[in-house]
């Protein structure tokens, strides 16, 4: 731009060592010029392309970020619907074999309750028998020393006296 | 010549010849032009080639243009409210035009856009003009009751006269500092390269010394990128708030 103006205007060559160039005046046409075709293009091209390309990426993410939070979302309450359907099922199933025990305790309890006393009335059974049983052998056994007591006595007189004795003379004479 | 700190802001043209001229004057190809031409395609190019609408896991590239985006659509909404949104192709591309040519300049031996009165100024202009366009389509002529703050009756006529002298001011403001600021950090940083040069040209004991310039240029450089991000965030969030008020003149606070 100097040369330029160092050849169509004298009085700007004295400008050209001690000039201000930001203040050289001659130049604002060209800066103008070329200020406006670029900013104007630079501007196009943000208000049509990268504007609305930027802005459509930004767009798409926050949807895609929103869609999978809300299906994350989604998913957790599900999954926290099952495992509370879980927990009632478990709940349901313990609270059944609970019962279940204690019934099958009780059917149990009064089996043994049951068999217990069978067993009982059977073994006072057998001990009633077997006490008759030992009484009546207490019994012969003292019919036995009677009748063991009569011979003697009768064995003995006749060895004494050679007299034959009666068995009811010698139970007589034996008294009770 | 090679050391004048100005040297880098000279728009010189790349083909000799002028392109065509408009209302006389002759249009050029210029080292400036071919900066403006990069920064846009470039920007265009990351823009529209980094993002893919299906990807679900952004790449490097298309979280950073994402990141962009949304760093100018959250600036607009907490400057301006939901209404505000209408203007972000406008705001978008006027901070990504400002941003890339502050980094664009940040490369030795390019040119910084930016550095120039004549591009800050027509932006901010384009920005006054779009505000008045807004605040008069949205309002009417209550539009000039901007310039009259809630104020007892007696000092108004002092008021307005500020407010019309603030409102004038604006695109000056918002031109100069964005320009002020880029040309300020890449002046100091070839005046400090300037003192590396002569130092190590001296030779002898100055030769070792030209090592502190060299690392104040490190830090320099480094505050130029946080200043080139930050001048075009400043523009950007400027523009937002000027738009906020022809849109809700001073009701919204």
């Amino acid at each position: 731009m100097q040369e330029h103006a160092a050849t169509t205007e004298t009085t700007e060559a004295p400008k050209k060592e001690g000039g201000f160039p930001p203040f050289d005046t001659t130049t604002f046409p060209t800066q103008f010029f070329w200020l406006v075709v670029t900013f104007a293009f630079l501007f196009t091209v943000m208000w049509r392309l990268a504007g609305p390309k930027i802005n459509a990426a930004i767009t798409n993410r926050r949807g895609t970020i929103n869609g999978a939070i809300a299906e994350a979302s989604k998913a957790r309450a599900e999954a926290e619907a099952a495992q509370a359907g879980y927990e009632t099922a478990l709940a349901g199933a313990r609270s059944r074999g609970n019962a279940l025990a204690e019934e099958t305790r009780q059917k149990l309890n009064a089996e043994i309750a049951r068999a217990k006393a069978e067993a009982d009335s059977k073994a006072a059974d057998a001990m009633a028998a077997a006490e008759a049983r030992i009484a009546q052998t207490r019994e012969t056994a003292k019919g036995h020393v009677k009748t063991a007591a009569r011979d003697a006595a009768i064995a003995i007189v006749e060895r004494l006296t050679g007299d034959k004795v009666s068995a009811e003379d010698a139970t007589a004479a034996l008294g009770n | 010549m090679a050391l004048n700190p100005m040297e880098q802001f000279t728009i010189k043209p790349l083909i000799a010849e002028p392109l065509f001229a408009i209302a006389g004057h002759p249009i050029y190809f210029t080292n400036q032009a071919l900066l403006m031409i990069i920064v846009v395609v470039a920007s265009s190019l990351f823009l529209t080639l980094a993002v893919k609408p299906g990807r679900l896991v952004p790449t490097r590239g298309q979280s950073m243009a994402e990141i962009s985006y949304e760093f100018v659509a959250n600036m607009i909404h907490t400057a301006t409210g939901e209404d505000g949104l209408k203007f972000f192709p406008f705001v978008f591309t006027l901070f990504m035009f400002v941003l890339c040519s502050n980094f664009f300049g940040m490369i030795p031996g390019s040119f910084t856009v930016t550095s120039q009165i004549a591009v800050t100024l027509a932006l901010a202009c384009l920005v006054m003009l779009i505000v008045i366009i807004t605040g008069f389509a949205k309002h009417g002529l209550r539009f000039f009751m901007l310039f009259v703050p809630k104020a007892p009756i007696y000092i108004l006529p002092l008021l307005v006269v500020i407010e019309l002298i603030s409102f004038c001011s604006r695109p000056i403001s918002l031109s100069v500092r964005l320009f002020a600021n880029m040309l300020a950090g890449h002046t100091l940083l070839a005046v400090f390269a300037g003192f590396v040069v002569s130092l190590g040209a001296a030779g002898g004991l100055l030769a070792p010394l030209s090592v502190a310039p060299l690392l104040l240029i490190v830090g320099i450089l480094l505050l130029e990128f946080l200043v080139a991000f930050l001048q075009a965030y400043v523009f950007a969030i400027l523009t937002c708030i000027y738009l906020n008020e022809a849109l809700h003149l001073h009701d919204h606070h």
